[in-house]
């Protein structure tokens, strides 16, 4: 994210806003996502120029299809060819798969996360550039290796569309048979893994070879920058196709040394379609019936996650298993049914983690370090991720710190037990969202511990006002007239 | 029990009346948080979650009137229900129990306490027993005194024949109806001792509460005109009864004509006839009194015999004038089923086919009363011994409500409460008769020395007697959970069995399939079902239903019936007829789950058969030769060709069910089936549950032409 541009910004939103009357918190507030807004916008403002110096010796590709994502890793060896010392360099994604773009990530020789922008380049409109910054310019004449990842989802069509109960799942995957890149490229391979001997057709462009579960393209030898070339794999692809069409991730603080987590999870089969009957005979005689289709799946929680609980809007699932590991929990999930391809589900996961692993504080001031999103399952992909984070009642100077652009979503109040004001609640979104985005978000604020006491009080309070009343009420005499004693006894 | 609570040991500092107080609210309060606690052991066991068919009604009720206010609610046309018909919703039920909890749920929301409104509904009904259990204290209290009190308090908390119908998650009208009963009762009484306005008025606003939450309202308001010509006929009538019903009869039945499900019947259906012509009668007999203290005997005489004349005329007329023009509306079945226990049986077959509609067994009364059976008339005996107003009320209500409940077995709930009283009272008096002898003598006793000599062993006779009721109550109260723990604690939602190394095994089948219709049929889909089911598929599948627990249009439910009773061919132009999608049938051959759609299924034949349409669905074509049900090779063949019986044995055929038994050995009808090898031509399997106790069929669509 360009930092220093959002310094700027921050002088200027302070500037323009000191003469309109607002509450501070909202002010403060506002000029937050203000930024976060400029600061995204900023970074797709951008603009490179490709750098006729630069050229991609050799590259190692490895296209993995085994699951329902497409991951692709290239493994670049970038020469200098010019005079002057290079600190960045682009890598490009074809048009007609950016949208599909889930993730990318770039990682130097010694496994270091190297700092990845987006960009544009005059010229090459359609397709998307991102920068990758260096640590160290390279100087003229010599090479170095970068590792580059991208996450590709929806990317494999089921191909035929609709499958009966007995039927394998084919998939067809379309992409490019070289790498795309705004460099020359002098030598490159490519290995597309499928995991299968279960290969329909694929593109035939020599040379290539074929092993178990694999296919090896290359090498080319000098491919001229931005050449597209059609390949196409169809193949048997029975790992789960399962996405997460929404997930709200709820994440409440208590200073009372717990955090609540709730997820409310819909997941859908978006594999090949299921065709006719759904035979329970079948399917129970035989445990390879419905091969494409998803029994269970695993979800892994942190080690210190506790009372968890699996339900829906009818109750209870009583179909799950839990196995406590050394470094997670393991939750074995049987939704209610089978998920066939065109089945859908929705479940609400929930569990308990103590807060001293997460929540750090000096005096006031309160760091909460947690998970954007966590392990649904593996290879998961989710359309969109709402994620909300319900802070104690007073908490103010909320700064939130994300580690890959999101869309923040006001801020909102919720009230719960003993609540008189209402808990800060902020919310921010994120489509598209693979396993690489599991990482921590980081949260500032300022909580005046003397508040801890409030709800406490609060209870005493009203406890003693109503015994007071009753004393009150007892001891007194409200009635207009004189009761008449005479009948007692 | 009191008596002993009040001779303990005193507490150093209080003074005995405060120590009183004390001990009174120490034990009302156990038993109130009792009865609240006995009722939760299937929330301990599986969760918290509504039972049965008709709680998932009100359950949709009350989430829609949270969600979308009363007047929408008021105004609800329910097109899910009922298809093609559809259903008036604001019109045709009691929404006391729904507002209910719609204004706890809105209170604790506005006080920030985040309950989620299915808990609400699952815990209302132990609240409310809770509140029972107050009231039955006040009410006894009124009766006798407050010892005999604590003891009904202490009873009702855990009578099994109330437990029954007031579990965690049993979220019925019964749940709260029996505390506003109890309610009205109680400011009757009071209404009756004081003969002031305000308790008139009170009893009214509890009366409307009571009609506003259920139908059986109808025995409260026969009750307490019963009450009053009782009081009548033993000259006991006075300016204070007249006070105390002609407000209650006046306001209560304004205020109940404000419940758009009870409409005019006040004033037009004849099970309320006997309130208005009580509410006459009063006027009458009061009008008399007044002329006979102003007029000598003789013109009185001709007086009260000439008006009585012209009175019963015209109203005799009028009555029958209103019943053939059909102002009045006809006696109901219900209402003939409570007075001649064959009459549903042998009439109206739908009637007849709810098990709880059932004339009640001998055991049963054992099973859900206990010692409070025996000690019943002991306590009906104490009532007489001592006759009051108050009491003339409990003996009728006693009375009535056993003949009722031996009629019905729901009623069963409104002869609990009773019997918790008059045991209540009995208990009370027997212990306090008894205590005294055991007790050290006091100075005060020595005037009646000599009488007390007579008896020997006075002392040990009352000592083993406190002994013996004392375990009659300790096992009562064994009895008591023993039978909501077992009998009653389970939500028939959720299934529970013991695997053979005694694990226990959940059957979530139900849940499992409507799920699966909420999820991946769609949106619009037409299901249809028994009509058992149509709650459960409307409040947890969100899907249309043809015919639900509702059961007021009869050939809507025969139509169903005589498709589930068809031929394929035949089943289909129906299903067609009702723009069926999706079929789902109840099966418990895999299991042994017995109250599964064969099992229902003469029902659905005598059903399906009782209607014109109908007519060609014959019961005696579904037995065998020698007149059995059976669905093995001997059966007969309209059974096993019938569309039930294809959806329920769909590849059953192939399954084996238990060791050394063929294929298609169905574990509740205990035999292995006799048509095992067919096709379904115009249905398909959807969906099947884990155990096959559900099985859900998607209707394929006409075939196209030429091919």
């Amino acid at each position: 994210m360009a930092c220093t541009s959002a310094n700027v910004v921050k002088c200027h939103c302070q500037k323009k806003w000191s003469s309109v009357t607002m509450p501070a918190m909202a002010k403060i507030q506002f000029c937050f996502t203000f930024i976060l807004f400029i600061a995204i916008n900023c970074a797709s403002v951008n603009v490179d120029n490709i750098s006729s110096d630069v050229k991609f010796k050799n590259v190692d590709r490895t296209i993995d299809l085994s699951s329902q994502l497409v991951k692709i890793s290239q493994k670049i060896t970038l020469e200098n060819s010019g005079k002057s010392p290079v600190k960045s360099f682009l890598v490009a994604v074809e048009a007609s798969s950016k949208n599909n773009l889930a993730y990318i990530g770039a990682k130097d020789s010694s496994g270091k996360d190297l700092r990845v922008s987006e960009t544009t380049v005059k010229g090459h409109d359609s397709a998307k550039f991102w920068r990758v910054d260096l640590k160290d310019a390279l100087n003229a004449g010599s090479t170095v290796v970068v590792t580059s990842e991208t996450v590709f989802t929806k990317a494999l069509q089921p191909y035929p569309t609709a499958i009966t109960q007995q039927e394998d799942q084919l998939v067809k995957y379309t992409g490019n048979l070289y790498v795309y890149s705004p460099y020359q490229v002098t030598s490159q391979k490519t290995n597309v893994v499928v995991v299968t001997k279960g290969i329909e057709s694929f593109s035939k462009v020599k040379p290539f070879s074929q092993q178990d579960g694999a296919i090896q393209y290359g090498p080319y030898p000098n491919v001229a920058p931005f050449t597209e070339k059609e390949l196409s794999v169809h193949y048997k692809n029975n790992s789960p196709f399962l996405t997460v069409t929404r997930i709200e991730r709820l994440i409440e603080v208590s200073h009372w040394g717990n955090i609540a987590i709730e997820e409310l999870i819909e997941v859908e089969h978006t594999g090949a379609k299921l065709k006719g009957p759904f035979s329970r005979y079948d399917y129970q005689q035989d445990l390879h019936s419905g091969p494409a289709s998803v029994r269970s799946y695993k979800t892994l929680l942190p080690a210190s996650a506790s009372d968890v609980y699996y339900r829906d809007t009818n109750g209870n699932i009583s179909t799950s298993n839990m196995k406590v590991k050394k470094d997670s929990v393991e939750l074995d999930l049987r939704p209610r049914y089978p998920l066939f391809g065109g089945w859908k589900t929705h479940y609400t996961l929930g569990y308990n983690v103590p807060s001293y692993e997460y929540l750090y504080h000096s005096g006031n001031e309160y760091l909460l370090k947690m998970r954007v999103i966590d392990h649904i399952f593996d290879d998961m992909q989710v359309d969109e991720l709402t994620t909300k984070i319900i802070l104690p009642e007073g908490s103010v100077g909320i700064k939130l710190n994300v580690p890959y652009p999101v869309t923040r979503l006001a801020d909102s109040l919720h009230y719960t037990y003993l609540d008189t004001k209402g808990r800060p609640v902020i919310t921010f979104k994120k489509s598209n969202v693979v396993e690489n985005h599991i990482q921590d978000f980081q949260l500032r604020y300022t909580f005046p511990r003397l508040l801890m006491f409030q709800e406490p009080l609060l209870v005493v309070g009203f406890l003693y006002a109503l015994f007071l009343l009753v004393i009150i009420y007892v001891r007194l005499d409200f009635s207009i007239h004189k009761a008449e004693h005479q009948h007692k006894d | 029990m009191t008596v002993e609570v009040q001779t303990k040991a005193k507490l150093p500092q209080l003074s005995s009346d405060k120590q009183l107080t004390f001990i009174k609210l120490a034990v009302l309060s156990m038993a109130a948080i009792l009865s609240f606690a006995t009722r939760l052991f299937s929330v301990l066991r599986f969760e918290s979650v509504i039972h049965e068919f008709d709680p998932y009604f009100n359950y949709r009720t009350t989430r829609y009137l949270t969600e979308e206010g009363f007047y929408n609610f008021h105004n609800w046309f329910d097109d899910r229900a009922w298809y093609p018909l559809g259903r008036i919703i604001g019109g045709t039920i009691y929404p006391g129990l729904m507002v209910t909890s719609a204004t706890l749920y809105n209170i604790m929301q506005f006080l920030n306490i985040t309950i989620d409104i299915r808990n609400v509904c699952v815990f209302l009904a132990p609240f409310f027993s809770s509140l029972t259990t107050i009231v039955t204290y006040l009410l006894t209290k009124e009766l006798k005194d407050e010892g005999s009190g604590l003891v009904a308090a202490a009873m009702i908390a855990i009578v099994p024949g109330y437990i029954s119908r007031s579990v965690a998650g049993s979220y019925d009208n019964e749940g709260i109806a029996i505390f506003c009963m109890l309610l009205t009762y109680y400011f009757w009484i009071k209404a009756v001792n004081t003969g002031t306005i305000l308790w008139a008025t009170m009893t009214a606003l509890a009366y409307f509460y009571m009609v506003s939450s259920w139908g059986g309202y109808v025995f409260l308001i026969n009750l307490i005109p019963l009450h009053v010509l009782a009081l009548m006929a033993l000259g006991r009538f006075s300016s204070r009864v007249y006070v105390a019903y002609s407000t209650l009869y006046c306001v209560g039945t304004i205020l109940s004509m404000q419940i758009s499900f009870v409409g005019f019947q006040p004033v037009q259906s004849s099970e309320h006839m006997l309130a208005l012509g009580t509410f006459g009668l009063c006027q009458l007999y009061a009008f008399a009194q007044y002329l006979r203290a102003h007029l000598s005997p003789a013109n009185f005489e001709l007086l009260f015999k000439a008006l009585c004349t012209t009175l019963l005329a015209t109203l005799g007329t009028a009555a029958a004038v209103l019943t053939i023009t059909g102002k009045i509306s006809p006696w109901t079945g219900r209402f003939y089923s409570l007075l001649d226990p064959s009459y549903a049986k042998n009439h109206i077959p739908i009637i007849a086919s709810v098990s709880e509609h059932q004339p009640t067994s001998w055991s049963s009364f054992y099973f859900d009363l206990q010692v409070l059976v025996f000690l019943f008339p002991a306590g009906l005996y104490f009532c007489f011994s001592k006759l009051t107003d108050a009491n003339i009320f409990i003996i009728l209500y006693g009375v009535l409500s056993i003949y009722f409940a031996g009629v019905m077995v729901r009623l069963m709930l409104v002869l609990a409460p009773v019997m918790c009283i008059v045991s209540g009272l009995a208990a009370s008096s027997l212990l306090s008769l008894h205590v005294k002898d055991i007790e050290p003598k006091v100075e005060k006793h020595e005037k009646k020395k000599k009488h007390e000599n007579n008896l020997v062993f006075r002392s040990e006779v009352g000592a083993v007697f406190v002994c013996v009721l004392g375990c009659l109550l300790i096992s009562y109260v064994f009895h008591c959970t023993w039978v909501t723990s077992e009998a009653y604690s389970s939500p028939s939602i959720v299934l529970s069995a013991r695997a053979h190394d005694g694990s226990r095994i959940i059957f979530d089948d139900f849940r499992e399939a409507y799920t699966w219709l909420k999820m991946n049929t769609k949106e619009d889909a037409k299901v249809m079902s028994w009509w058992d089911y149509g709650y459960q598929i409307t409040a947890m599948a969100n899907r249309t239903v043809i015919v639900d627990n509702n059961t007021w249009n009869n050939t809507h439910i025969s139509r169903v019936g005589q498709a589930m009773a068809s031929t394929e061919e035949k089943a289909y132009e129906i299903m067609q007829e009702l723009d069926v999608d999706y079929v789902l049938v109840i099966f418990g051959g895999l299991v042994g789950y017995s109250s599964d759609d064969i099992n229902k299924f003469l029902w659905m034949v005598r059903i399906g058969g009782s209607t014109e349409r109908g007519a060609h669905i014959k019961e005696a074509d579904y037995y065998t030769g020698a007149g059995e049900f059976r669905v093995d090779s001997d059966g007969s063949s309209t059974l096993l060709n019938c569309l039930m019986y294809k959806m329920s044995y769909y590849k059953f055929g192939l399954v084996y069910t238990e060791g050394g038994r063929p294929p298609g050995f169905d574990r509740v009808r205990g035999a292995e089936i006799g048509n095992k090898d067919f096709n379904l031509d115009v249905l398909e399997e959807a969906y099947t549950t884990e155990h096959w106790l559900v099985r859900i069929y998607k209707v394929k669509p006409l075939p196209n032409r030429g091919v």
